[in-house]
């Protein structure tokens, strides 16, 4: 009981004082958190805009209206507020990201945990298989998933890109799992009897935590990157409205030659900035666990 | 058991060794020649992952729903006004044309052997009978150059970049280039195309948005054709090797870093060497393997967001024939396409890696 208590105490702790040594790590943490609270903020922005009316009903206003007051990022080619559109899809993106981040992990992990801590011939099959899966072109192959999905759920979306995205989360975790199976504690709960389950719990899962915590940032960016991919080309799973299908409409209804700028300019944005706090994340936590890679020395 | 070790900073990406039976004749040669050994057994994990990829494509394009010899026979009606109900037998003609009659297994052994023993991935069907293989050799040279050419300039420039980031960390300009990096690198290069078709093609009318060539120009080997080839392919081009150069940049600063602690640099300056030939003949050699081998990686990664770039600029290569021949369920072109892309990027970390021990004397081996 107590070191399940003590264990749990260290896992909570140590996120907290890695944060606070990390600007990097901090403020990709920030920008994601803004990100979260605007897509949150989707239904009272609607409220607001739409003053009771669903502003991104086909045909609330008029078509290609430029930006004002009443709608601070014009309307689009079907009448709909592009404010309302954007935020409502970033939810989308957001929650793909996770869904599809927290699946990726947990494959990740067990993969992991199998190749790296028991080695031998169960490593080189799933090392050689993650490591296809790496190497290859997947985009056609998601093309061709995505196809085959019609009117599908956000899980369901989110489970097939974790198909593509795992690997990304398996091979950093795996490398962690290695370099610290032979670390001296390690080696001394194995010869004090523990279990393998308890030294994986005990021993090894409070340390990974961090590169856990890096395999979720690449998975999800890998996974929002895939159906923002799928959609600006147009044959993104029917029924998904996320950023990159606004993209998509915003370049199919000629959004870029009629000067609506917003319609491809703002999900742009909002794009680059979630790529560069998750990105922001993932170098905040390898420096802090590698510390020769930080500038500052 | 022969095995390599490389004195690369980051091994872990390297799946391992794959182990290949061998008579013990054989054994004992190999032992004795550690390079041979390593190529043999690079090969072997080669032969593994092309077979393992192309059973994953294939198996994955079998998904996608829709009957494509109803498809072809409703196109071929519309062309020739055929009012006829298609029989059976022509049904079943062309399946086996087309290499989809029998059970999925059946079908993926007669895949398999027209594309290890005859080369051939079957008629297309949209451009019926040109074989697929015709189709996509005419988009290949366009990708090659296209992909080819910018993954290697952001390539040597980021390397440039990053090891001059390293150097002069702490440095105004290599930090603001350094966080720059870290902003920018993970965002798809399609989005900088969009950025840069909105700047430079509809606002400023500079640079033209679509196609790789004028079609007034008759293709030939003409100074009008290749300047209007070049002026296509400035725009595609530029979004691939800015983000490229970002991307190179922070993973070449990171190996770098590591290198510039250590005595020899010390020692080169202590001897009074200029700063660039340490930079270049110490620091850069010492560092820049790994990142021969992580080009290798990047290229399939480079090709799925090419598919999306060439389709934004309706560029004439493989990632426009991927798309159109998925939208009009073009079985025998979808999956050429895919597997000439997994044959190349595999074929190139192969070449790569069996560079690798002429590149660097530290590869080591032994029996």
């Amino acid at each position: 009981m107590m070191t399940s208590t003590a264990t749990i105490g260290r896992v909570l702790k140590a996120p907290v004082a890695v944060v606070r040594s990390s600007p990097k790590l901090a403020g990709g943490l920030i920008v994601l958190a803004l990100l979260v609270l605007t897509a949150l903020s989707s239904p009272l922005v609607s409220r607001a805009i739409g003053h009771g009316a669903d502003p991104v009903a086909v045909a609330a206003y008029e078509r290609w209206l430029v930006p004002s007051p009443a709608h601070p990022l014009g309307t689009d080619q079907l009448g709909r507020d592009v404010l309302s559109m954007i935020i409502g899809s970033m939810s989308t993106s957001l929650q793909i990201g996770a869904i599809a981040g927290v699946i990726s992990t947990a494959i990740g992990v067990v993969v992991a945990f199998l190749a790296g801590y028991l080695g031998g011939w169960i490593d080189a099959v799933l090392s050689t298989f993650t490591g296809i899966l790496l190497v290859i072109p997947t985009f056609p192959l998601l093309i061709a998933l995505s196809a085959y999905a019609k009117e599908v759920t956000l899980f369901q979306v989110g489970l097939m890109l974790s198909i593509f995205s795992w690997p990304f989360a398996a091979k950093i975790i795996r490398s962690q799992v290695l370099s610290l199976r032979t670390r001296p504690y390690v080696e001394l709960a194995k010869v004090s009897k523990a279990g393998a389950m308890e030294v994986i719990v005990t021993e090894l899962l409070p340390n990974l935590a961090p590169f856990i915590g890096v395999g979720f940032a690449s998975a999800a960016l890998g996974a929002i990157f895939g159906l923002v991919g799928l959609e600006v080309i147009g044959l993104g799973p029917s029924g998904v409205i996320d950023l990159g299908h606004i993209i998509y409409s915003a370049i199919s209804t000629g959004a870029l030659t009629l000067g609506a700028w917003p319609m491809f300019v703002v999900p742009i944005a909002l794009l680059t900035l979630l790529f560069a706090a998750l990105n922001m994340v993932n170098i905040g936590l390898e420096e802090v666990y590698n510390p020769r890679l930080r500038s500052e020395r | 058991m022969t095995s390599v070790v490389t004195t690369r900073a980051d091994d872990k990406s390297e799946p391992n060794p794959t182990p290949t039976v061998r008579a013990v004749g054989v054994r004992s040669v190999l032992a004795r020649h550690p390079l041979a050994a390593y190529a043999v057994r690079r090969f072997g994990l080669y032969l593994i992952e092309m077979w393992g990829a192309l059973t994953i494509a294939f198996f994955f394009f079998r998904l996608i729903p829709g009957d494509p010899i109803q498809t072809f026979i409703q196109t071929l009606q519309q062309n020739y006004v055929y009012n006829v109900q298609a029989s059976a037998e022509v049904i079943a003609r062309y399946q086996h044309e087309f290499g989809l009659d029998g059970n999925i297994f059946v079908q993926y052994l007669h895949h398999m052997k027209k594309l290890i023993i005859d080369h051939d991935f079957g008629p297309s069907l949209i451009n019926y009978p040109t074989p697929a293989q015709n189709v996509i050799m005419q988009s290949l040279p366009w990708t090659i150059g296209l992909l080819g050419i910018s993954a290697v300039i952001a390539w040597i420039v980021g390397l440039g970049a990053g090891a001059l980031a390293g150097w002069r960390r702490g440095k105004a300009g290599a930090e603001v280039a350094t966080n720059l990096a870290i902003m920018l690198g993970h965002v798809p290069f399609y989005f900088v195309a969009l950025i840069l078709v909105y700047v430079f093609a509809y606002s400023l009318g500079w640079l033209p948005s679509r196609s790789a060539y004028d079609s007034n120009i008759p293709p030939a080997f003409s100074p009008q054709f290749i300047g209007s080839v070049l002026q296509h392919g400035i725009l595609p081009a530029a979004s691939i090797v800015i983000i490229g150069v970002f991307n190179w940049l922070l993973s070449t600063r990171m190996l770098m870093i590591p290198v510039l602690g250590e005595d020899y640099l010390l020692y080169a300056e202590a001897k009074g060497l200029r700063p660039g030939d340490i930079l270049t003949r110490y620091a850069l050699r010492n560092c820049y393997l790994p990142q021969v081998t992580a080009f290798g990686l990047s290229l399939g990664f480079i090709f799925n967001g090419n598919v999306l770039v060439e389709q934004l600029f309706n560029y004439p290569g493989l990632g426009s024939t991927l798309v159109t021949a998925i939208q009009q369920l073009d079985f025998n072109t979808i999956l050429a396409v895919t597997d000439m892309a997994i044959i190349s990027v595999l074929t190139i970390n192969l070449i790569l890696d069996l560079l690798l021990p002429f590149l660097d004397p530290r590869v080591k081996y032994w029996g």
